[in-house]
């Protein structure tokens, strides 16, 4: 019997490894890689997944082993035989995990370090979020839209930040996100490897709208070319109430047809311009949508809640701004 | 029903053989657990003082302040002397020390209670600013464990005063002790922190 | 010194359980009834939860009532289902398994019990205000806007530590100052050295976290700025003080449990543990190396990226330890007359489930992966495989293992099984999916979802069903047992520890004469050599 040990530990000792790395080769638990250091953290995910399987298989196959093998025979009411400890053993299995931490540590901090190497000339983007919608601006183009839009290949710098509560801006796709921090500006640099339409996600309990908050945006990796002609475009859209109504975040909580807007934390706008005389007795429709976005406090439509919509778009809006958007919402 | 005796020298003779005396070593162990919260709102002042500007803080009064951190210092050598005394037997230190560890102690807290009135006046409050909101808490929270202190100090001295302490038993005593001595050194450090760095 | 004379009290066993009692065993068992009530509320907001995840798009549970039910739920599992019932067995056992009468201060320790009951109470009261809904985490400055139920909930919280704080004080000074003659450190049983390594985490972390919850509480009540971004308040700053205690937090919530599993293999192979004092130093690493790792919560924090790097190293060296722990129990079992008894049985599923759990650990450790996978559902299967398969697992094995000397009868063996089958496989069913959603892209704590992930939920919820219904035949044996159970006798388990050397259930002063100790605890298959001063059962007790 003790012969045969040594190549019964040889024999597993393949087996393990060789299901390791079928594991490492072939599982894929990931969604679409679409940004360079999406590549690098599946590589790093892999690998750790077929180690993971190796692990998993030899600890749980000896305690199967022992369950099936070292039942107690009928009858038998003795102890076993006392083995207190094995010193070379412990040593053996206190160092190789050691090793293997080493080695883990040391692989993903050489794929951090390569995921976030500063690139020439990245596209700035500053991530803007609020309860519960994305902003994404853009200071060289001069434009903000709620959709991310980027070009292939070139580094995106992102300046992330909220204007209320902590946020976490997520796009799987790109394997990495940052929280939105009120007061704070976090740095994120992604460059998008794959041209395609992916989710972006809030990744930090946020309040009532924290689920539907990617609803209302996506990330959009095209051709530079595609995204320059996009730029132009939103760029002369850029007074249009429909842009307006969603760069605000007014589509993070409102339905509204009219500017593509699902969302369902606050009242629905469809017909408002035909409610907006009725609403609250004695205000005509334009005072009552107005008030209503500069003081939404001041009438809480029955079913929702008050302190949810933000208090300050008399502050963010310009005159002419805040004329056109009542205009807009009185022709709905 | 069975009833048989079990002393209480033999409970704890695993403790007397490491030199442990468990209520001695209970004491300790809130004390750590009390470091620990203190930590935490020294911490956050640290934090705040680093990173909000906070001009306000020159209306500390560092020289009233600094008698007072004496005064505390002093109160804690009277707790060495009263423990002192009791060990020798001599009742009547005891209590003379416990005394005026409990009038010291009130009196810091007289001096923190004008130090307080003084910033109100100049506007800074516990709601006026970070630096406020912090100076206060932490200042705050370790007047109360003063006073919570000098009430101690009382029921101490009432104890020693219906004859409980002697030269053999005065556990109580010491556990008061290294209370009040944990007291005096958050202070140091809080008035190291906040008054003179 | 005068002598204690201690007399039965004339009162009806029952009652002493409903009222202030001094004495551990009662006080542990009050623990141990209170804790699994809370774990049946936490389950039934779990329920609740998982129907509402039934469909992407159910409309079941409001938004705000799902993030209160979300926040409830892990609230009232953590703090009032699993750091109480491990310290209630902590209470229980820790005397007897020592050799001594009692705790060392055993009024504090009924004082810790009475307080866990209001503040849990008032936790759940918090509904009737408007319960707090930002996370178990309590994330400001989201916390600091909330309803009034946040602020209960922080003031309960803040008294449960208090009771944890004072029980840790009890278990601390009654190990060091009360050990009975002969009983060294290096005799002393592994769920007792795992209690102790538990403790140093509760008086060392849970005030940081009470530092954190009176800022709150003031930015609430009085209008303080600590949390004010206006003011130039720091919303990290609460991160840090809560992971400070909250990770420590999920070692106390471990290793107690793995410590109960150190007694159950020995026991049930007839063999010593293997490579004890391993153990018992592993049960110290653990709790000194988990003090270090916080910021590993906080990896996409935006906290300084040269910081996170140390955090990552820490968090995977606790891996070695805990690798020694399973290495360590795989050679206890190994080469032994094992018996596959319900304690035993869950003790092989703690092992199998935490090894997932421990495992997937090592993968958040590492940052460029937590970067995609932190706050998704590979976190809450992470977090769910070491708290239900690990900790709630070596819960049910150890009150499986000690019921019979709590209550002097035994369980249905059968009812046991069948039990266990039910968790082990509604623990996987209910967790390995939510694995696969948050690598694909499912964030945590959101009431709708993307409709790509249903299938994937409805697994998870399947499995939580199972899980709910698995709880009935144990609630079933454990009533009727204990009122028409075999008797158990002293030592049903032929164990070698110091409780099973009293009566079954033990008699108010723990053992008749001290006992003196002369051998190791895991002494199977030695030629019984000085073995304990055998103490006569008391009749009728």
């Amino acid at each position: 019997m003790k012969e045969r040990t040594p190549l019964v530990i040889v024999h597993v000792t393949v087996a393990l490894l060789a299901a390791g790395f079928w594991v490492a080769q072939n599982v894929n638990l990931m969604p679409a890689e679409a940004s360079t250091r999406a590549a690098l953290v599946d590589q790093l995910f892999r690998a750790m997944l077929g180690l993971a399987a190796v692990i998993f298989l030899l600890v749980e196959g000896l305690l199967l082993y022992s369950v099936l093998r070292f039942r107690r025979p009928r009858g038998d009411e003795g102890d076993a035989v006392p083995v207190h400890g094995n010193r070379a053993l412990e040593i053996v299995w206190t160092v190789i995990p050691a090793l293997i931490v080493v080695v883990i540590g040391f692989y993903s901090f050489r794929v951090l370090a390569a995921s976030e190497t500063r690139e020439a000339d990245p596209i700035v983007v500053n991530v803007n979020s609020r309860q519960f919608s994305w902003s994404f601006e853009y200071p060289a183009e001069g434009v903000t839209s709620t959709d991310l839009h980027l070009p292939l290949g070139r580094q995106a710098r992102f300046l992330i930040t909220s204007a209320d509560v902590i946020h976490s801006f997520w796009v799987p796709e790109f394997r990495v996100k940052r929280d939105a921090t009120p007061g704070q500006i976090a740095e994120l640099l992604v460059t998008p490897s794959r041209l395609g339409t992916y989710p972006v996600r809030c990744a930090e309990l946020c309040g009532v709208g924290h689920a539907s908050m990617g609803l209302t945006s996506q990330v959009v990796v095209e051709s530079p070319d595609d995204f320059q002609r996009w730029v132009e475009q939103t760029r002369a859209l850029s007074g249009d109430p429909v842009t307006a109504f969603n760069t605000l975040g007014c589509n993070g909580c409102h339905t509204l047809a009219a500017a593509g807007a699902i969302g369902v934390v606050g009242p629905a706008l469809d017909g408002i311009g035909q409610r907006a005389a009725s609403t609250v007795p004695g205000q005509d429709a334009a005072t009552y949508i107005r008030t209503s976005m500069v003081k939404p406090g001041d009438h809480v439509v029955p079913g929702f809640a008050d302190n949810v919509m933000p208090r300050d778009f008399a502050q963010r809006l310009a005159t002419e701004q805040l004329q056109a958007m009542v205009d807009f919402l009185m022709a709905q | 029903m069975t009833s048989h005796s079990i002393t209480h020298e033999d409970e704890f003779r695993a403790g007397r053989e490491l030199s442990l005396d468990h209520r001695k070593l209970g004491m300790w162990l809130f004390l750590a657990s009390e470091v620990m919260f203190f930590g935490g709102l020294i911490g956050t002042f640290l934090h705040y003082k680093a990173t909000v500007p906070s001009p306000e803080s020159a209306e500390l009064d560092t020289v009233l302040v600094g008698i007072n951190t004496f005064i505390l210092v002093t109160s804690s050598l009277m707790v060495v002397l009263g423990l002192d005394s009791i060990r020798r037997g001599n009742r009547r230190g005891l209590l003379t020390y416990l005394g005026l560890t409990a009038l010291l102690g009130a009196v810091f807290l007289g001096g923190q209670g004008y130090e307080f009135v003084s910033l109100y006046g100049h506007g800074i409050t516990l709601t006026s600013s970070v630096f406020g909101s912090s100076f206060f808490t932490l200042t705050g929270f370790h007047g109360l464990h003063v006073l919570i202190g000098v009430a101690w100090a009382l029921l101490t001295l009432g104890k020693a005063l219906r004859g409980k302490y002697s030269a053999e038993d005065h556990v109580g005593v010491e556990a008061f002790g290294l209370y009040w001595h944990f007291v005096d050194i958050v202070w140091i450090v809080l008035f190291t922190i906040i008054y003179l760095i | 010194m005068t002598s204690e004379s201690i007399a039965a009290k004339p009162v009806p066993a029952w009652r002493r359980y409903f009222g202030w009692s001094t004495d551990h065993k009662v006080i542990g068992l009050q623990y141990l009834v209170t804790s699994f009530f809370f774990f049946l509320v936490g389950g039934a907001m779990a329920g609740m939860i998982r129907t509402q995840l039934l469909a992407p798009d159910s409309t079941l549970v409001s938004a705000e009532a799902y993030n209160r039910l979300t926040t409830n739920h892990g609230s009232v599992m953590l703090f009032l289902w699993i750091l109480p019932v491990l310290a209630g067995l902590g209470n229980y056992l820790i005397p007897l398994q020592i050799g001594a009468r009692d705790m060392a201060f055993p009024r504090l320790n009924a004082l810790s019990f009475w307080l866990l009951v209001p503040s849990g109470l008032l936790m759940l009261a918090s509904f009737f205000v408007g319960a707090a809904e930002a996370g178990w985490t309590a994330y400001v400055p989201l916390s600091v806007a909330g309803p009034d139920g946040q602020t209960l909930w922080a003031i309960s919280v803040v008294l449960l530590g208090t009771s944890s704080m004072m029980g840790s004080i009890n278990f601390v000074t009654t190990i060091f100052t009360m050990r009975t003659a002969g009983m060294t450190f290096w005799r002393m049983p592994l769920f007792t050295w795992s209690m102790l390594a538990t403790s140093i985490l509760v008086l060392t972390a849970t005030p940081v976290l009470t530092a954190g919850l009176v800022l709150i509480a003031m930015d609430r009540l009085v209008g303080t700025l600590f949390f004010s971004v206006s003011a130039g308040g720091d919303p990290i700053l609460w991160q840090n003080l809560f992971w400070f205690y909250s990770h420590p937090a999920v070692y106390i919530m471990v290793l107690p449990a793995m410590g109960a599993i150190s007694e159950i293999f020995p026991v049930f192979s007839r063999k010593p543990v293997f490579g004890y004092k391993m153990i018992a130093f592993s049960s110290l690493a653990i709790s000194l190396l988990g003090l270090t790792v916080w910021a590993h919560h906080m990896f996409t924090s935006g906290m300084d990226p040269r910081l996170r790097v140390p955090y990552m190293i820490s968090t995977m060296i606790i891996a070695v330890p805990t690798g020694v722990k399973i290495f360590s129990w795989l050679a206890t079992i190994w080469g032994g007359k094992l018996r596959l008894d319900t304690p035993m049985l869950f003790a092989l599923g703690f092992i199998s489930m935490f090894l997932i759990g421990g495992i997937t650990g090592v993968f958040l450790a590492a940052i460029p992966i937590d970067l995609h996978v932190h706050d998704t559902y590979f976190v809450v299967a992470h977090l769910h495989f070491v708290l239900f398969g690990g900790s709630v697992s070596g819960a049910y094995a150890a009150l499986y293992y000690w019921y019979p000397k709590i209550t002097g009868r035994r369980l249905d063996e059968r009812l046991g099984k069948v039990h266990f089958a039910a968790n082990f496989i509604g623990t996987n069913l209910a967790y390995l999916p939510m694995f696969l959603a948050g690598l694909l892209g499912m964030p945590r704590r959101v009431v709708n979802y993307d409709p790509r992930f249903t299938e994937l939920n409805q697994l998870a919820s399947l499995g939580a069903f199972l899980l709910a219904a698995s709880v009935l035949p144990f609630l079933y044996n454990v009533i009727v047992s204990w009122v028409s159970g075999p008797k158990a006798g002293d030592n049903p388990w032929q164990a070698k520890t110091l409780e099973w050397k009293t009566t079954s259930p033990p008699p108010a002063h723990n053992f008749d004469m001290p006992p003196v100790v002369t051998e190791g605890p895991y002494d199977y298959g030695e030629a019984a050599q000085g073995s304990l001063t055998p103490s006569p059962s008391a009749a009728g007790d």
